[in-house]
């Protein structure tokens, strides 16, 4: 197309889309049907992967969970399908492990069929100062957060792309969006995990895959133990998060097809700020919001591994 | 509650004033810093980026140590460096030649050359010990060394991923763990990061790049923030996020083409010389050219429909496509770099 053209249309757009966003605010989106779907949540075993399997079953799907602790993984399977699942399949695996899920996932495409909605829930955080934070956890932590989100896409993905049906869910972090004191190699493994689905995201745009979406969640701390300890500077601007409703919101985000899912709604604001302001007042901001001192009382909880 | 109210006031003045600073800078240059006599380490300096980092750093009468995977581009390097030291010496002795006295200069800068794979932890920890022994203390440390695979994710065989990931990624952790603890304890030093402006925003057909990149971003943020509590502040960080750069690297990447006059692949030497301003101004930040900072502003606060609209106006969204292919091509021709 002519390219003076072509510019008018993108500045028209891209008008119509900050207003449409602007709309979305107050009337809800059409949600879509996903019953009879198959889904699959890593680190299923507790927190927000527990909830999201118990949502999800309540949608009529069937579901494939994946943790690292059997007996989570089992309780979580008697929840979903006492929720409505249409079935329920469990399977062990450590993330950290790419053979391993390779393994099961072939085990999985055997068993179950082709996933269509692909949740990588599963994380971890050691909590340590960069520079006493042992190598072997750095890695660990990499290898869960982002490295096992390259082998279950590569596992899965083709599926969706032949049938150019799918979703790809990447709960991140709103670490993975600002560095945070006290969570180097969290945050590295977070940005990463996030650039990671935004590239596959594009990529299915640019190859006309637009049947396959994709929806990146980055909520600041929720209350699952995971980040036990922690303290937040100004609840009202930024609670920590109640599972219940972060899960609801991800179920929301999912069934819209949204694309970025920030929680609490300040983090947009925040986000938003942080890469607009030079780096030193991006710092104020941060000091002003606590964001150095939040690992200050972190205790965490320890991963059982069977 | 008065309590942030108080401090929500005070925050807004600081804001402002910043602003006025910031303004002001582009108004009145910063002085640089001189680096002379420090010890500076470049990761990756056999080729593109490395190699013109090493060349400004030795103009400036550093003591380099070249870090590289191929020794022979690395040793390259370090022949166009001691050049460089030799023209820096060569106006005094010329005058000192003339009595027959040679005056002994009183520093004399040197290369040191190492072969190292920063992908291997254990590599970059002996070679780090190494250094220590033989050079000193690090003052400067360059994040430099990147690797792409340059395949489509799904093509993509898997030891390639967790390689650009590696020496992406996780090399930085192993660089930062072996010369940041005594930068902290003397309180001296400079971290640099070379990642890319595929760390702040992505685009199709490289993900294990952007993940990797992006992680590299998201750990310099966390540790600039942990250097930043422990109010070391004779610690600098600076974190260089440059457009497409016309290296070996990303060779036949092309945006549309009505834009490229605007937009084209970046030459290395303005890329470098710009970061090199912002490291000797202690920069936190920069990003070559200054539109990558609009680019950024604007996927921070559109919506993703808006932003993949621009992105298809600009090409940008298949603008890897002819990397891809002419790096399938070479392989294909048995004709592939030993770089990866």
């Amino acid at each position: 197309m002519n390219f003076f053209l072509e510019t008018i249309q993108v500045v028209l757009l891209s008008i119509w889309f900050n207003v449409e966003s602007f709309i979305h605010l107050f009337v809800p989106r059409k949600r879509k049907n996903i019953s009879g779907e198959v889904v699959l949540i890593t680190g299923a075993g507790s927190g927000i992967g527990r909830l999201m399997a118990q949502e999800f079953a309540a949608l009529g799907t069937v579901l494939v969970l994946w943790d690292i602790n059997k007996d989570g993984v089992k309780e979580t399977a008697r929840l979903a399908q006492s929720n409505g699942a249409i079935k329920v399949h469990h399977y062990l695996c450590d993330c950290s492990d790419k053979n391993e899920v390779y393994r099961v996932a072939d085990q999985v495409k055997r068993e179950v069929g082709d996933v269509s909605i692909l949740v990588n829930n599963a994380g971890i955080v050691t909590g340590k100062k960069f520079i006493d934070a042992p190598d072997s956890l750095i890695e660990k932590t990499m290898e869960v957060n982002t490295m096992a989100h390259f082998w279950t896409y590569k596992a899965f993905l083709p599926a969706m792309i032949a049938n150019n049906h799918g979703h790809l869910v990447s709960i991140a972090s709103s670490a993975g969006l600002i560095g945070v004191n006290g969570l180097a190699d969290y945050c590295a493994s977070k940005f990463a995990a996030v650039g990671f689905a935004e590239s596959v995201g594009l990529e299915l745009l640019a190859t006309g895959k637009d049947g396959v979406k994709t929806t990146i969640v980055c909520p600041y701390f929720i209350n699952t133990g995971m980040f036990d300890g922690c303290q937040t500077k100004w609840p009202t601007v930024l609670p920590i998060l109640d599972p219940h409703y972060v899960v609801k919101q991800i179920l929301y985000a999912v069934l819209t097809d949204q694309v970025f899912l920030l929680l609490p709604r300040s983090m947009y604001l925040i986000a938003g700020l942080k890469n607009v302001l030079p780096v030193k007042q991006g710092l104020l901001l941060g000091r002003y919001l606590g964001a150095f001192n939040l690992m200050d009382t972190f205790k965490g909880r320890n991963q059982k591994r069977d | 509650m008065m309590m942030i109210i108080a401090e929500f006031f005070v925050v807004i003045l600081k804001v402002m004033w910043a602003f006025v600073a910031a303004g002001a800078k582009w108004v009145v240059p910063r002085k640089e810093k001189s680096v002379a006599g420090q010890v500076c380490v470049i990761t990756g300096a056999g080729s593109g980026l490395g190699r013109l980092f090493a060349k400004e750093f030795a103009r400036r009468g550093a003591t380099l140590v070249l870090w590289d995977i191929n020794s022979q581009s690395n040793e390259e390097t370090a022949e166009m460096v001691r050049q460089i030291y030799k023209e820096l010496d060569a106006p005094p002795l010329k005058a000192e030649a003339v009595g027959g006295v040679e005056e002994v200069p009183t520093f004399q800068p040197h290369v040191h050359t190492y072969v190292c794979d920063v992908g291997k932890r254990e590599n970059v920890y002996s070679t780090a010990e190494q250094v220590r022994r033989e050079v000193g203390e690090v003052d400067i440390l360059i994040n430099n060394a990147g690797v792409v695979s340059g395949h489509h994710l799904l093509e993509c065989p898997d030891e390639l991923i967790e390689r650009t990931m590696v020496v992406n990624c996780h090399a930085h952790f192993w660089t930062t763990k072996a010369f940041l603890p005594k930068m902290l304890e003397l309180n001296h030093g400079h971290i640099v990061t070379v990642a890319s402006s595929l760390g702040l925003f992505s685009t199709a057909g490289v993900e294990d790049y952007c993940a990797s990149k992006f992680g590299a971003i998201g750990f310099h943020e966390s540790l600039s923030h942990e250097i930043q509590v422990s109010e070391k502040d004779g610690i600098s960080m600076t974190l260089v996020c440059p457009y497409l750069v016309d290296t070996e690297l990303f060779k036949g990447c092309r945006i549309r083409k009505e834009i490229e006059p605007f937009l084209p692949p970046l030459k290395p030497e303005f890329c470098v010389k710009q970061a090199m301003r912002a490291i000797l101004t202690d920069q936190p930040m920069v990003c070559t050219p200054r539109i990558v900072y609009m680019v950024n502003f604007m996927k921070s606060i559109l919506p993703f429909d808006a932003i993949v609209c621009m992105y298809r106006f600009l090409g940008a969204d298949k603008c890897m496509y002819p990397f891809l292919a002419q790096r399938k091509e070479a392989m294909n021709n048995n004709e592939a770099k030993n770089g990866i």
